[in-house]
């Protein structure tokens, strides 16, 4: 089978920061991709850059063999990539269920089927009963699971996940960890997750892909790139900070 | 906008407000045409004209929350364009209406397309520089005859429903035949927002205004979206243009094209309530009337009428904006709406 | 040939006069990412405070340019306190309406206090000067408006002087950068919000004395001067004092060569054309960074 997301040398400069150097990753459909790195180490910018929110200025990024290197955001989500962001940007004046129903008429163009699919998502990923709230008076972590739900609705078949569970309690964490596993159990979707927690990454991840000032450090197994000496070295302060 | 109809008797208490209002609006001008005091079917043409322009102003602004300074652009290009079909071609008023209203969502197309890569305040901008170009432009062109204004021939009478088909209203029928015009194109208008609101490009707008990378993000084109909506508002003011040319059978570049085409749509939106359908048509209700009483009571004087009514209405848009940046639909209506029926509101009051 | 060494002249001229109506809002802008609709409105009320005290106290508007200035810096102030402070952490879209709002204020109330009539300043140092000019080749440079644009571009540079230079400066472009982080040095944002304000339209109102003496006082004379303000910060990189002043130059030459071809109606309108060409085709202005 053809790789889902292929990411080919991609480099991104700001002024003169260098943001990603020469960065490639594959994604194959189905698998859950973690992608970590200390602070500053690119992972932001790799995901604006395959979401289309900011373009590579050399490589190549492919979805299914389309170059989506200079595609629009819209683009980019009509051919099957669903991002949520770092900073939550959920429609804060419509409610729970207009949001998703916005994500939902990416299929549609009614807003009938719109609307049901939209209930069926919100159900899905535990949001009953909140249907009616304004997204504006979610607690952070309701609003967080408000984008996935948005997201999902789009159908994608790439869900890219920015800290999707900073700031949020343990409690929180392990519940957002529960819907992701249920979203890659039941809906069959490819995942990249960007994560500063390792005890959140690792148990979820089917592959890890490690970043550092804007390179690719390494990949592979969750167990091995654990041991890496690398990673340690790079993660060293990160590394006691999660344990605290 | 809830998700369902409220039910039971706040939905029935809805039916009929509804048919009230319509049944208000139908017999409004009934008994100052049997008194004689036609001036307030005149000012009834204004509310109506203006709610409708608030509509249209809502959906760009209020919806798609981008800020219009300039859609009187296309109240000219209406009244223009329906007075050279008329003019030249002999054209029915209806499809003269017709033709203003495509020529002027096309020019508004092309017009708006390159500046929606353009955010907050330099799309307000953008959309002033427009209008600034256009007065120039409105004022040397030959083909509408610049400054000197096009004429329209003046109408010969004929009855009412002769009026109603053909725009032409003469004399002492003229109050009572542009009310009911207006009130065709007013009704015209909220059936065609209502059902835009209600669609995909009423979600798509609201989402492009409250995140636009979010919109992006889930598929929404942006740019094609704030078009879309910059061409509804403008569809709607062609309309309201068209209809003025045959009210006043005059078009000059600098009274179409006047400042207050476009501020008193946008306050009658901002005061009954941004982004709300009907805030606009709450808004121009209690605005034309104060704007009509100032202009009595004070244009006898020194002071020009209408300059006195701006100031006001700056002041008032400083004062919502400062302390109530949703307008008077964001006092809670709803809630005292019902208490007065008895019964709890059957959603949450949005902020 | 000549026509067009000439258009350029005056275009220069004009331009450093222009650059004062504009760095106002650049200080606004590049420090709070706020604009002003109203400002061309400041403009005209200096524009009328010259014109009222040249006609009431015989007061040359040179000299009248201080006091002036000092009020117009209190308005600014106030301005801020009142409205803008309450806008500023909320919705774009509230804070244009704010402007907005105070724009038709200012504007119908000059309407209604002085009417629409054209006033001019008949007696001043400036007007006085009229007739007098230097002549580089084929190309004759009128005195008045040179002086006049001496004082402006002096004025400016005292101002870049003061932001870049100065320890206040430092606390405003530090306040610009980042909010929190200048807090925690003891700098007040809001007294910093609060002076950028007074001191944009301090500007813009001295540069509405210093043009009194060439253009016509009118109530509708600010708007197009805000619209052109706008077009000259877009073009000028966004917060860049002297970036300001190489646009301001530039839309002057632009807006004098465009006079000397079309009809006199169109010369604003190649200038506002430019802005929207300007937002389309390269956002971060002509002398952006990134």
């Amino acid at each position: 089978m053809p790789a889902l997301l292929e990411v080919e040398a991609c480099t991104k400069h700001f002024g003169g920061l260098v943001a990603n150097r020469d960065v490639s990753l594959v994604i194959e459909p189905g698998e859950i991709v973690g992608l970590i790195g200390p602070n500053g180490a690119g992972k932001t910018t790799l995901f604006n850059c395959i979401s289309g929110a900011l373009h590579p200025d050399s490589g190549r990024i492919r979805l299914q063999g389309v170059d989506i290197s200079r595609a629009r955001p819209e683009r980019v989500c009509r051919l099957g990539i669903a991002r949520t962001w770092q900073v939550v940007r959920s429609f804060g004046r419509m409610t729970v269920l207009e949001n998703v129903i916005c994500g939902a008429l990416r299929r549609t163009n009614r807003v009938g089927p719109a609307h049901a699919r939209a209930l069926e998502l919100i159900a899905f990923t535990g949001l009953a009963g909140k249907e009616d709230t304004p997204a504006a008076g979610l607690t952070l972590a309701d609003k967080k699971r408000l984008e996935i739900t948005r997201a999902l609705a789009t159908s994608p078949r790439l869900l890219l996940l920015d800290e999707a569970m900073s700031g949020l309690t343990p409690i929180e964490t392990a519940a957002a960890v529960e819907l992701v596993r249920r979203i890659h159990r039941e809906l069959g979707l490819a995942i990249c997750v960007v994560e500063h927690v390792m005890e959140v990454v690792m148990p979820l991840s089917h592959r890890v892909v490690v970043l550092d000032h804007g390179e690719k450090l390494t990949e592979g197994p969750p167990a091995e790139v654990a041991r890496d000496e690398r990673v340690i070295t790079a993660y060293l302060g990160d590394r006691y900070r999660a344990r605290g | 906008m809830a998700a369902s109809s409220p039910p039971g008797r706040a939905g029935r208490a809805q039916q009929v407000a509804w048919v009230l209002a319509a049944l208000v609006a139908i017999l409004y001008p009934i008994p100052f045409e049997q008194s004689g005091y036609v001036y307030y079917e005149t000012v009834g043409f204004l509310v109506l004209l203006n709610a409708m322009l608030g509509i249209g102003w809502n959906i760009i602004g209020g919806w798609a929350g981008q800020f219009d300074f300039g859609p009187n652009i296309f109240f000219a290009t209406g009244a223009y364009t329906a007075a050279l079909l008329s003019i030249h071609f002999g054209w029915n008023a209806w499809l003269a209406l017709l033709g203003a209203v495509v020529v002027s969502v096309i020019i508004c197309a092309a017009v708006t397309y390159p500046i929606t890569r353009l955010r907050g305040h330099y799309f307000a901008i953008a959309t002033v520089a427009m209008w600034m170009i256009a007065q120039p432009i409105g004022a040397t062109w030959e083909l509408i005859n610049g400054s000197r204004g096009l004429f329209l021939p003046v109408a010969t009478g004929g009855g009412f429903v002769h009026g109603m088909l053909t725009m032409e209203f003469a004399g002492r029928g003229k109050g009572l035949g542009f009310y009911y015009l207006a009130l065709v194109l007013f009704a015209l208008t909220v059936w065609g927002a209502r059902a835009a609101e209600r669609s995909k490009l009423g979600f798509y707008f609201r989402a492009v205004r409250d995140d636009q990378e979010g919109a992006e993000g889930i598929g929404i084109d942006s740019r094609l979206y704030k078009v879309i909506a910059r061409c509804l508002m403008a569809a709607i003011f062609a309309a309201g243009g068209v209809l003025y040319c045959f009210w006043a059978l005059a078009v000059f570049p600098d009274q179409v094209l006047e400042v207050n085409w476009n501020i008193l749509p946008m306050m009658a939106a901002v005061v009954g309530g941004l982004g709300r359908l009907w805030g606009p048509v709450l808004g121009s209700i209690i605005l034309i009337p104060i704007s009509q009483l100032m202009t009595a009571t004070l244009g006898a004087g020194p002071l020009a009428g209408r300059g006195i009514d701006l100031i006001i209405y700056g002041a008032v848009i400083m004062l919502i904006a400062g302390w109530r940046p949703n307008g008077l639909l964001s006092l809670p209506w709803e809630r005292w709406a019902a208490r007065l029926l008895g019964r709890a509101p059957a959603q949450p009051v949005k902020s | 040939m000549t026509l067009f060494l000439q258009a350029v002249a005056d275009g220069l001229q004009m331009g450093l006069l222009y650059a004062l109506v504009a760095v106002g809002l650049t200080i606004i802008w590049g420090l709070m990412e706020m604009i002003n609709f109203a400002h061309g409105e400041f403009m005209m009320l200096g524009m009328f405070g010259a014109w009222g005290l040249s006609v009431s106290l015989g007061w040359d508007p040179l000299v009248s340019m201080v006091p002036l200035a000092v009020i117009m810096y209190g308005a600014g102030v106030l301005v801020y306190r009142l409205l803008m402070r309450r806008v500023q952490r909320g919705e774009i879209f509230t804070q244009i309406f704010a402007t907005v709002g105070l724009f038709f204020f200012i504007q119908n109330g000059a309407v209604a206090v002085f009417t629409s009539d054209y006033r001019f300043v008949e007696k001043s140092w400036l007007t006085g000067l009229s007739g007098a000019h230097i002549t580089l080749g084929d190309v004759r440079i009128g005195v008045p408006l040179l002086v006049g644009g001496l004082i402006a571009l002096a004025l400016f540079l005292i101002l870049y002087l003061l932001i870049d230079r100065t320890d206040f400066g430092l606390a405003l472009q530090a306040t610009s950068e980042d909010r929190d982080a200048a807090m925690l040095v003891g700098i007040r944002p809001q007294r910093m919000y609060a002076v950028a304000w007074g001191l944009g339209t301090a500007l813009v109102a001295i540069a509405g004395v210093i043009l009194a003496n060439f253009f016509a006082v009118y109530p509708q004379a600010g708007l197009s001067f805000t619209v052109l303000a706008y077009a000259i910060v877009a073009l000028g990189g966004f917060g860049s004092i002297l970036g300001t002043l190489m646009a301001a130059l530039v839309v002057g030459v632009v807006q004098s060569v465009t006079a000397a071809y079309l009809p006199p109606a169109f010369k604003d309108a190649f200038v506002f054309g430019s802005y929207i060409l300007i937002g389309l085709l390269r956002p971060q202005g002509l002398f952006g960074r990134f």
